[in-house]
């Protein structure tokens, strides 16, 4: 990655509408040039994609919820499937496979308490888990959006 | 905060892709792109909306190893603890969390060594009891359509 990708990376992630001609102004580059970096950007997958980023308080959200998620591997219960259960449901923002003390984890915003305990029930029902440890935290700082959304 | 249709569909267009044009979400809503950056630039400024970002891959800028780290520590010492984590080169987020453990934080370093040093680190705190590491494998998923827009619609009359 050289320096005009750096820049472009950092320039996008205060603001990713910032018009391609005018980043180019910046850099003293030409527009075409611009585009093209941030295309091989993409294609390396060094950008996944790009999104808004919410005052998650302001949207009804008063809390962060991770919850850590041990899975069985009897009965044919396959953690990518699991994965894929989750990061469909409401309000599950992120999720991974993790080595360590638990097999997935997944981040979630929660709108108050029984929403938090009523999500903990629904991911408990997906066949599979085994166990959960949740912890949650409010919902005013942010993670680090330019990786996680929130 | 009350929102409505139009907000919504302004707001799911940008999760998806923060670059779609005013033109394209007008032209889905029927409206006019006048009224598309108008409503914009009010979601902004009520601060619903913070800013728009591109999401970047850790991984390919040298953070080849996330770890999220579950963090028991002495409980009068939360606070201290967590602006302890924060100087710590590679540690992207710490908070103090209700649950099982006091703190929850994420991590990010270039290899194995170096995650396992911090640690080392954390837990050499005196006020750390203990450490428990996660680390995450293969590509996160995300999906920042799952935020439930719906209830901030205004009640219809």
């Amino acid at each position: 990655m050289n320096e005009l990708d750096q820049h472009i990376a950092e320039t996008l992630t205060a603001d990713a509408r910032l018009s391609f001609r005018k980043i180019a102004r910046q850099v003293d580059k030409s527009t075409d040039t611009v585009i093209n970096h941030y295309n091989r950007m993409v294609e390396r997958g060094e950008i996944r994609g790009s999104t808004v980023v919410v005052d998650t308080a302001k949207m009804g959200y008063e809390g962060v919820a991770a919850f850590q998620i041990d899975v069985t591997t009897s009965r044919g219960a396959e953690p990518n499937a699991i994965l894929d259960a989750l990061i469909k449901m409401p309000n599950i923002i992120l999720a991974t496979k993790t080595v360590g003390e638990h097999d997935l984890l997944v981040l979630a915003v929660i709108h108050d308490l029984p929403h938090y305990s009523q999500l903990g029930k629904e991911i408990a029902e997906i066949p599979g888990v085994k166990n959960i440890s949740s912890n949650v935290w409010p919902s005013s700082e942010e993670i680090c959006p330019k990786y996680f959304i929130i | 905060m009350k929102i409505d249709e139009t907000d919504i569909a302004i707001l799911r267009a940008l999760q998806l892709d923060a670059r779609t044009r005013y033109t394209d979400i007008a032209k889905q809503c029927n409206v006019s792109v006048d009224t598309i950056i108008k409503r914009y630039k009010k979601l902004k400024h009520r601060g619903l909306v913070k800013r728009t970002t591109i999401l970047l891959d850790p991984r390919k800028f040298g953070k080849e190893v996330i770890a999220n780290l579950s963090i028991d520590t002495e409980p009068a010492c939360i606070d201290e603890v967590i602006a302890f984590l924060r100087e710590q080169d590679g540690v992207t987020f710490a908070t103090h969390s209700m649950g099982s453990y006091d703190v929850f934080a994420i991590a990010m370093k270039r290899n194995m060594n170096e995650m396992n040093a911090l640690k080392e680190t954390i837990q050499s705190h005196t006020k750390v009891n203990d450490v428990q590491t996660n680390i995450w494998v293969d590509q996160y998923l995300l999906c920042p359509q799952n935020f439930e827009l719906e209830p901030l619609l205004e009640a219809k009359r």
